[in-house]
């Protein structure tokens, strides 16, 4: 009898223990439900992984540049002046990068040339697809945005690629400008062409990782 | 006899459940720093046990006083009473399980009331009865249950018939007197630090020396601090002065640290590349590659557990993330903020701040974000940093962002922890000439300090002889929805960790502020 009852409580002892052994969880990744991180070659990249150089806006079938604090071209702290190559104002940016001073199609120009991500087509982002960024960041000062796919935001304005835009009150003096948008007020306003302000760039086209493995849902 | 018999087995199930509860929250709050208890993490309770542990103690502490009760009145009876042991050998095992029990109790007592000379050796004793009443459970209860079975137990946990009230009304009022006296004193538990007055006409710096007259008269108090990385035995002794002028109130602290630890996650290179040297840092518990640091918390409320906000266990938060390190996350489950200042002796000495946090409830976790902090965040900031001198952690190898522009001044930058951002030049693979075996600071300091809410607390340390001495100085009201007003009633923390990421020390009992006027 003492026997069985030593044995038995052994036995219950060890799988109790394993039970909770096997309830005893490691820390585990997640897929954001819209972004996912994307190589400068392209390859798509776990959420925990990196250095990551595009992101993939997988619900507008969208490729976001991302933005670093390496002084490459695509350092966050680089500010623009508006320019197409017509329209606004060259060279009235502050970057390390350039000979002369920054414009947005500078980068535009250098990021294509580069082919980040393994794409073209780099381009401005439209106003609303900025805005499209929103997401709620309860953490005091910090950009209303995805900041774990989209680092290095900085509070301040982000140029849009919608332009001609009728200047009011301060800047009305000098005529138009482009809208900007900013992640941390969330606030849209006109600047005018010649104002310095940050940019992130965007693409319709996809890595072939992306299009190949048919994530894309549209 | 029924009656001697019903009290026996009522106290004794009450001490049988304090005494559980103490353990297996006793070796918890062990785990934190003990990685041989974290092993076993998953048979132990999670949350806010540093409570339950107090409250378990006062159980366990009532039911040993009503046992000595007992026996003293068991002895008087002892010609008519006719219970025996059995065994010699449980008479012994039992005989040393007393002076076990009573040894925990009256260590734990020390430790809580932070006895100034007998409370290293107080801690030790502490966590040995534990270790002992580990193997009196299983000496006297274990075997107890082998030898007599089911029917044992029930000899000694139910009460016979005709007298189950009283056993009930002692079941029951012991804990309730438990709760009580712990509601009781844990309302009166303080130490104070008196702050003194300071004439608004004088001017303290905040440069590490408090060699300003005031320092000279103002109150001081101490703390043994246990349960951090590398200190000895995991204890130093903090010391801690205040005073205010009605706009600031200024801090001097000092604390043992036998070395001053400056390297931070150096960066080494290997011949596959540049490397990390890490030991915990992958998991957040950095213990050796680390700079030394002071936390100071402070709250409206005065509670144990740094004021309920030490949730410790693997996964101590219901529906958030198990964490890496398995010791578990400040967050406030009350909803009030409280302050945390955070001075880095690398990564914010220089910029003359402690870093700016507080403790609120525990975030939402985020996709692609590693590390789950739950309520531990930054206060805001308008713009200045520091960065880590990689384009990615890794735990092989990593890319740096910069490289020192003159290979002579490596030493001297080594020296200080620190790569001075206009001394340095962006990395290149092509460039990079360094020999095998260099060593390179992993701080930068990318633009210039902290501005806004996170630069609210001013901070200078300085290491000498064996000590640290730090000064403080903060806004009695920063009008920050993330910082604690500080006026008289206020309650403070203090945590000193020496070359560590997280593995502090702390103190059980909080400290008032009370201001001379």
């Amino acid at each position: 009898m003492k026997t069985a009852r030593l044995i038995y409580s052994i036995l219950t002892i060890l799988v109790f223990t394993a039970w909770c052994y096997w309830q005893l969880e490691t820390p585990v990744d997640f897929a954001d439900y819209r972004f996912a991180k994307i190589a400068s070659n392209g390859e798509p990249l776990n959420p925990w992984q990196g250095p990551w150089a595009c992101t993939l806006d997988k619900e507008q079938g969208l490729l976001w540049e991302v933005k670093t604090d390496d002084e490459s071209i695509h350092d966050g702290y680089w500010t623009y002046s508006w320019y197409d190559g017509q329209q606004g104002q060259d060279n009235f940016g502050d970057c390390y990068f350039e000979d002369n001073r920054c414009d947005t199609l500078d980068l535009v120009i250098r990021t294509n040339q580069q082919a980040l991500c393994n794409v073209r087509g780099w381009r401005l982002p439209t106003s609303a697809e900025l805005q499209s960024l929103y997401r709620l960041n309860t953490l005091p000062q910090q950009a209303q945005i995805a900041t774990q796919y989209f680092p290095q935001i900085k509070n301040g304005d982000y140029w849009s690629s919608d332009h001609h835009q009728a200047l009011t009150g301060h800047y009305q003096r000098f005529g138009h400008g482009a809208k900007a948008f900013n992640f941390f007020s969330q606030s849209e306003l006109n600047l005018p062409y010649r104002n310095a302000a940050f940019v992130i760039l965007v693409t319709e086209q996809l890595p072939s990782s992306r299009t190949e493995a048919g994530v894309l849902s549209r | 006899m029924k009656f001697a018999r019903c009290c026996f087995v009522a106290i004794h199930l009450v001490a049988t459940a304090a005494l559980l509860i103490s353990l297996f929250t006793g070796l918890r709050i062990r785990a934190v720093l003990d990685d041989f208890w974290r092993n076993y993490s998953y048979l132990l309770p999670q949350g806010e046990v540093i409570s339950i542990h107090l409250l378990s103690g006062m159980l366990l502490s009532l039911a040993a006083f009503c046992y000595l009760i007992y026996t003293r009145l068991k002895q008087q009876d002892k010609k008519r009473t006719t219970t025996r042991l059995k065994h010699k050998y449980h008479h012994l095992v039992i005989r040393l399980g007393h002076w076990v029990l009573i040894t925990a109790i009256i260590s734990g007592w020390l430790i809580w009331l932070q006895a100034p000379v007998i409370n290293k050796l107080a801690s030790i004793l502490h966590y040995l009865m534990a270790l002992a009443v580990i193997a009196y459970l299983f000496s006297h209860s274990y075997f107890h249950f082998i030898d007599s079975g089911v029917g044992g137990l029930k000899r000694v946990f139910v009460p016979g018939k005709g007298l189950k009230p009283l056993f009930f009304i002692i079941v029951f009022s012991l804990p309730a007197l438990a709760w009580l006296s712990h509601a009781f004193i844990a309302q009166n538990q303080y130490q104070t630090l008196l702050v003194d007055d300071l004439n608004p006409d004088t001017h303290i710096d905040i440069d590490g020396i408090a060699n300003e007259g005031i320092w000279q008269q103002a109150h001081q108090i101490s703390v043994l601090t246990h349960g951090g990385a590398n200190f000895d035995n995991g204890q130093t002794r903090i010391w801690a002065q205040a005073v205010q002028n009605e706009q600031e109130i200024y801090f001097a602290l000092r604390w043992q640290d036998a070395n001053e630890s400056l390297s931070h996650l150096p960066l080494k290179k290997t011949e596959q590349g540049w490397k990390v040297k890490q030991q915990g840092f992958h998991h957040f518990d950095e213990t050796e590659h680390y700079e030394d640091k002071f936390a100071v918390m402070l709250s409206n409320s005065c509670d144990y557990g740094a004021d309920g906000t030490a949730h410790l266990g693997h996964q101590p938060l219901k529906d958030k993330p198990v964490n890496w390190h398995q010791k578990g996350y400040h967050a406030s489950l009350d909803n009030q903020v409280r302050d945390l200042w955070h001075w880095k002796a690398v990564r914010t000495n220089g910029m003359l701040l402690a870093d700016d946090n507080f403790i609120g409830k525990p975030i939402s976790h985020k996709p692609g974000v590693r590390r789950y902090t739950a309520g531990y965040q930054a206060d805001g900031k308008e713009s200045g940093a520091y960065v880590m001198n990689w384009l990615w952690y890794k735990p092989d190898i990593i890319v740096p962002k910069r490289l020192p522009q003159d290979n002579n001044k490596l030493a001297l930058f080594n020296q200080n922890a620190l790569l001075p951002w206009f001394e340095s030049t962006p990395y290149h693979k092509t460039t990079d000439r360094y020999p095998v075996g260099t060593e390179l600071p992993s701080v930068l300091y990318r633009s210039n300090r902290f501005e806004g809410d996170r630069a609210n607390v001013r901070a200078k340390g300085i290491w000498k002889d064996g000590y640290w001495h730090l000064e403080l100085a903060r806004k009695l009201d920063t009008g920050s929805q993330k910082d604690v007003v500080i006026d008289s009633g206020v309650c403070i923390w203090f945590s000193a960790f020496d070359r560590s990421q997280v593995a502090h020390t702390r103190h059980v009992r909080a400290i008032q502020l009370v201001f001379a006027s």
